[in-house]
């Protein structure tokens, strides 16, 4: 463990930041702005790991172990997301031929 | 251990019940259940040493929430356990005449909410008593759901919600006043302790109280109450009416009184009045009910607004009367309504102009139906004298005005209960009905309760003895406090 | 014997008697229902008499304390019985006359098919009777006060399939519950004051209250006393409650339970007292209503109806006394009041049984040939409600008189109006029912032997009652009196400065007047042949007197129908209305919230995202600068 903490030691802080935001901007953009539901699960995703590496950055740089462990339960969450999702995603195409999102549209009150 | 047990009896049994369902036994096992619970509080009862609290079950369950799982008693707790273990079996066996369908399932549920009352009588942590008091509602819920009578939806899901928006309001009180501990707690010793600024508690009392308001219910949040009553199964109506009224009554005690001491102090004339205003309201309005059982359903609301007047006269002989007349009024409820169920059975309805000259045919019903009425009229040497006669003495030492329109309450109950009376059993025989008088199982289920009427009006130290401490101490503490 | 254990089985055996007969109600056959009440009754009698000759009444009140019945905070009330020469004189009235009216119920109930319900009954109201007049404190009084309160429903409207007599007995228990209202007031009142409320414990404290807690105290207690007394407003159950059986209006209607009201002020005569205001509202309350009643009496045809209203009307007479500060005139002539008028209603209920049910003196007439016993005892119970002398009711009210004359010559001119009007009446009755020709159809028979002892007995009572409290002018010392001056402060009190040649006049002066009035009915009513007119035929003011006031039309129009008006109102409105709706409009609310909420819910996947966003933006720009 210890190699890879000094590892990421070695980048400054800041890049870690710009990077995440980054992605986790690109993620958003892709969830908000897509209508394939396969891209937009793969967008959630990525927003999901620009912020563990964040987690794992801010970890690393102030020897706080608890962002790590926090990072397996996001992980832990994130792939139980994805199950359920990519099930929805199965019975979407099943149903109604097509993984658009606008044609989730009848879920309205 | 014992508290656990006492949970847990009603619980599992219930469960046994929902998952074999025997048709047959159903109604056995459950009155064996209710009567072990009963076995169990009177060994409480044997083994407690009056002026005490004592809190055998604790073990932390969520404690950044302050929720702590522990259970005790004390005088106040005890009678209000005594009074759930000695009426559900009446309940239970009131179920034997009654055919419901799925017998297994109306069991199971009512057991249930035994358990969850006990709970409630026996937390002694705040969002442990909450969560108790929220959960009884849902046995009740479904057993008015489907076994109710006329326009059950809509009466059970106004109940529901209604009673369920006062409980909103309970939950914000109570997480407000849990926020203001340090270390956080909701435990009743820490919550009791709680010094909360008098400006905030003239707000905070209603939050805490209006639940236990719509509860009892008084007057002016009772309109959820005679539709229920007169719609709910027989059985539901005795937990309505007989015990879960009482969690009202109780958590005023527990929660009311020592948190918001200058809130009731602010506004006891507010609610003693409004009290009583329903009192006589619902007094006046029963007199000319045509159905049996919706009378008893107004006779009751008067009742209770007694209860609460007296219980807020804020003295050792106004609440120690509430309390003696709660558990009065339990007796009498469920005696008052299997009487109602027995007239049904034998005439097919509950409407008063139906019935008629029945003393002629069924003169021990006749009698035993008398023996019930006396009580509900507060006649001396039954039970509910002693608590009417201790409310109405602690509230003339408020008010005599309040006095006043509360003894005014005891003409009411007369004209109206002797009116239902005579209107059901006497006068000339119309309708030539065929009917059997009150046998061995209707003296087997009344006789009892009567006896216990009777006992306790002539002797009801007992009783008394049990909540003159907690209510002389806790009395005395919100003296210290101004 | 244990002083104690005799009180206690007092109203114990009654007690016990009752519950017997009706745990045995069934089994019991023919007349040993009766018979067994007769001896609950008997049995406490002859202990009451053992007490009484056991008690000193130098030594004060003996109170036989039972156990504690309520106990929280500062409110001590034990369940104890006070042995002192009021209670004594109580008990021996009870037990006494009950004991005869138990007795010739055997005899008159013999028929019925209910019996043993009746004498368990009329057991039980001995019983509450007991416990009304020997409780030590006020809260065992107000047991025994609801208890023959509530027996005296059951008994009213003890034949139940007659909705008339339901109603008067409905109509007796609510107008008692009326009065009651201010009893329970009054106690709690003195409670508060006095934290107390035994009997000596509250004597000896009530010195230091106020004046005007006192008047209120003992206006509130007068309340209770109007109810159970029948005095006016609250007198029309009485005439009404003659819907019992006769024996039931003797005990309960006429002997005992209606002098409640008079025990209760006599037992509080030391906070009556202390209140003069009080005491001119009981003396005014009397003195209305024993004219009024009066008044009304002369017009009735039913024998019951008649004797009811005389009743009410000697009841004002004895509050009238109370109301001068003569308690002991008052307690006399209760006594007294208890031997004639019980005797008057047997031997009316004699009458009654003889003509198989009839009631209605139109249809009586020439019976004193036919049924001798009941015609003589019947004449003698007359004479001595009229004042006659040497009769007992000569001596009491007499004894009332002088003390009214001693306040003011008008008072004593109004009650002698009222005595004479009495008398008017009395023979009104009495000779219509027993001279001139018999007007009905059944075939008279004298009773049997079980009916008419106990109304010789009475009589002879009746006759030489008086001998009970003979006053100095006779020769006689008052000794009952001083008697009851032993137990009731108020007596120790009382003055009467009267010459002796002023009492040699009045009496003389009343007697004459009585005897005049006499005549009087006896040349209007002894050969009387014919009918009287219905009530409605009658011109106004004889209409206005048959018709009671219309009392009891006012009370309906003023309270009966605007009562059942408000419960239907407050029903349809209150709760139609206003109540539910509310309810029902807290639940609409919250559907039309939704139904403007739901129009976010867009189904657009996409536009929840964004939302969702654009919530996150906003909460994350507050928490940077919201502050």
């Amino acid at each position: 463990m210890e190699p890879v903490v000094t590892a990421i030691r070695q980048v400054p802080l800041e890049h870690y930041v710009a990077l995440s935001f980054i992605l986790f901007s690109i993620g958003l953009t892709g969830a908000l702005f897509r209508r394939n539901t396969i891209i937009i699960l793969m967008c959630l995703e990525l927003m999901f790991n620009s912020v563990n590496l964040l987690l794992t950055a801010f970890s690393a740089h102030h020897s706080d172990p608890g962002g790590q462990v926090f990072v397996f339960f996001t992980m832990l969450v994130a792939a139980a997301e994805v199950t359920v999702g990519l099930a929805i995603l199965v019975m979407m195409k099943r149903n109604v031929d097509s993984v658009d999102i606008n044609q989730l549209n009848r879920l309205k009150g | 251990m014992v508290l656990l047990a006492l949970l847990l009896i009603p619980f599992l049994t219930a469960l046994a019940l929902m998952l074999a369902r025997p048709t047959n036994t159903a109604r056995h096992i459950a009155l064996g259940s209710t009567i072990a619970s009963l076995g169990l509080v009177a060994l409480i009862w044997w083994s407690y040493v009056p002026g005490q609290t004592w809190v055998p079950v604790k073990f932390d369950w969520a404690p950044t929430l302050g929720l702590t799982f522990s259970l005790g008693y004390d005088g106040v707790s005890l009678l209000m356990l005594l009074l759930t273990a000695l009426v559900f079996p009446f309940i239970i066996a009131a179920g034997y005449r009654q055919n419901l369908q799925h017998p297994s399932m109306v069991n199971a549920l009512l057991l249930f909410t035994q358990s969850f009352l006990f709970g409630v009588f026996t937390a002694q942590n705040a969002f442990l008593f909450y969560i108790f008091y929220e959960l009884s509602l849902v046995p009740v819920f479904f057993l008015l759901l489907y076994w109710g009578g006329e326009r059950r939806r809509a009466i059970t899901v106004r109940f529901f919600i209604y009673t369920l928006l006062g409980g909103l309001m309970l939950l914000f009180g109570l997480a407000y006043c849990v926020t203001q501990t340090a270390p956080i707690s909701a435990d009743f010793a820490v919550l009791h302790a709680l010094r909360i600024p008098a400006d905030t508690q003239v707000w905070l009392f209603w939050a805490l109280f209006l639940a236990f308001a719509i509860k009892l219910p008084i007057f002016p949040f009772h309109s959820w109450q005679p539709d229920t009553y007169t719609m709910a199964p027989l059985q539901g109506t005795m937990v309505l009416g007989g015990v879960m009224l009482k969690m009202g009554l109780y958590g005023v005690l527990k929660f009311v009184f020592p948190i918001v001491p200058f809130g009731v102090e602010h506004w006891r004339d507010t609610v003693i009045w409004l009290s009583i205003i329903g009192a006589l309201y619902a007094g006046i309005i029963a007199f000319r009910q045509q159905d049996l059982k919706r009378l008893v359903a107004y006779s009751s609301l008067s009742h209770v607004g007694l209860l609460c007047a007296g219980l807020f006269a804020w003295n050792v002989y106004g609440t120690g009367g509430a309390l003696y007349q709660s558990f009065a009024h339990a007796v009498l409820v469920v005696s008052m309504l299997y009487i109602v169920g027995a007239l049904k059975e034998r005439t097919g309805t509950s409407e008063l102009g139906a019935m008629g000259g029945l003393k002629g045919k069924a003169p021990r019903l006749a009698a035993l139906f008398f023996l019930v009425m006396i009580n509900a009229v507060a006649l001396p040497l039954t039970q509910s004298f002693v608590g009417e006669w201790l409310m109405f003495n602690g509230l003339w030492q408020v008010d005599g005005w309040m006095a006043f329109a509360a003894v005014a309450t005891i003409i009411l109950g007369a004209v109206y209960m002797l009116y239902a009376y005579q209107r059901a059993m006497l006068g000339p025989d119309r309708w030539k009905m065929e009917m059997p008088d009150a046998g061995r199982n209707d003296h087997l289920y009344l006789v009892p309760l009567i006896a216990i009427t009777l006992v306790l009006g002539l002797y009801p130290a007992p009783i008394l003895d049990l909540v003159n401490g907690p209510v002389q101490q806790m009395l005395s503490t919100l003296t210290a406090l101004n | 014997m244990n002083t104690t254990i005799l009180a206690a089985l007092v109203p114990g055996l009654p007690l016990l008697g009752a519950i017997v007969i009706a745990a045995l109600r069934r089994s019991l056959k023919g007349n040993s229902a009766g018979l067994l009440g007769t001896l609950a009754i008997g049995s406490a009698f002859a202990l009451s008499v053992m007490l009484f000759l056991g008690h000193d009444p130098a030594a004060g009140p003996y109170t036989a304390h039972l156990f504690n019945w309520i106990d929280i905070g500062g409110m001590h009330i034990p369940f104890a019985f006070q042995v002192d020469a009021l209670s004594l004189t109580m008990m021996l009235i009870v037990t006494g006359v009950g004991t005869l009216i138990h007795l010739y119920s055997i005899g008159y109930m013999h028929d019925d098919a209910r019996v043993s319900t009746f004498f368990a009954l009329l057991n039980l109201f001995t019983f509450a009777m007991l416990l009304l007049v020997m409780g030590a404190n006020y809260a065992i009084t107000f047991i025994g006060w609801e208890g023959v309160g509530l027996c005296s429903y059951l008994l009213i409207g003890f034949w139940y399939t007659n909705p008339a007599y339901n109603y008067a007995a409905r109509k007796a228990f609510v107008m008692n519950r009326i009065g009651d209202l201010g009893f329970v007031l009054g106690l709690a009142w003195l409670f508060n004051v006095t934290g107390s409320l035994t009997f000596t414990e509250v004597f000896d404290r009530v010195a230091g209250l106020g004046p005007d807690v006192l008047t209120g105290i003992t206006l509130l207690l007068f309340v209770g006393a109007i109810g159970k007394s029948a005095q006016l407003p609250l007198f029309t159950w009485l005439p009404d409650a003659m819907a019992g059986p006769t024996p039931v209006s003797a005990l309960i209607h006429a002997a005992t339970m209606v002098t409640a009201g008079i025990y209760l002020i006599v037992r509080s005569s030391v906070l009556f007292e202390l209140a003069p205001f009080t005491q001119d509202v009981v003396l005014y309350t009397g003195l209305v209503t024993a004219l009024v009643a009066a008044t009304i009496g002369v017009f009735q045809n039913d024998i019951k109806k008649v004797l009811a209203y005389s009743t009410v009307s000697q009841l004002g007479y004895m509050f009238v006394a109370l109301g001068l500060g003569a308690y002991s005139a008052g307690m006399f002539h209760v006594t007294t009041h208890a031997f004639f008028k019980a005797l008057l209603f047997l031997g009316a209920g004699s009458v009654i049984h003889a003509l198989g049910g009839e009631q209605d003196i139109r249809r009586m007439g020439g019976l004193k040939g036919a049924i001798k016993v009941t015609h003589l005892t019947f004449l003698l119970g007359t004479l001595a409600i009229a004042g006659i002398p040497p009769f007992s009711g000569f001596f009491s009210k007499d004894a009332i008189l002088a003390n009214a004359f001693d306040r003011s010559p008008v008072l004593y001119a109004l009650l002698l109006g009222g005595a004479l009007i009495t008398t008017f009446y009395m023979f009104r009755l009495y000779f219509l029912t027993f001279w001139g020709a018999y007007r009905g159809d059944k075939h008279p028979h004298e009773s049997p032997a079980v009916m008419t002892v106990p109304l010789l007995v009475l009589a002879v009572l009746s006759v030489v009652g008086g001998l009970l409290n003979l006053p100095h002018v006779f020769g006689g010392h008052e000794p009952m009196k001083h008697f009851l001056a032993h137990a009731a402060d108020g007596i120790g009190a009382e003055r009467l400065h009267l010459e002796a040649s002023t009492e040699w006049m009045l009496m003389g002066l009343s007697t004459a007047l009585v005897v005049l009035v006499i005549a009087l009915a006896h040349g209007r009513f002894a050969k009387k042949a014919t009918l009287d007119p219905e009530a409605d035929e009658l011109p106004f003011l004889p209409r206005l007197l048959a018709r009671k006031w219309y009392l009891d039309e006012l009370y309906e129009r003023l309270f009966e129908k605007p009562y059942g008006w408000l419960s239907t109102m407050f029903h349809r409105v209150g709760e139609g209305w206003v109540m539910v709706p509310l309810m029902n409009g807290a639940g609409r609310l919250t559907q039309r919230a939704g139904q403007v909420l739901r129009l976010a819910q867009t189904g657009n996947m996409s536009f929840y995202l964004f939302a969702m966003v654009a919530g996150i933006v906003v909460f994350l720009l507050m928490t940077l600068y919201g502050r």
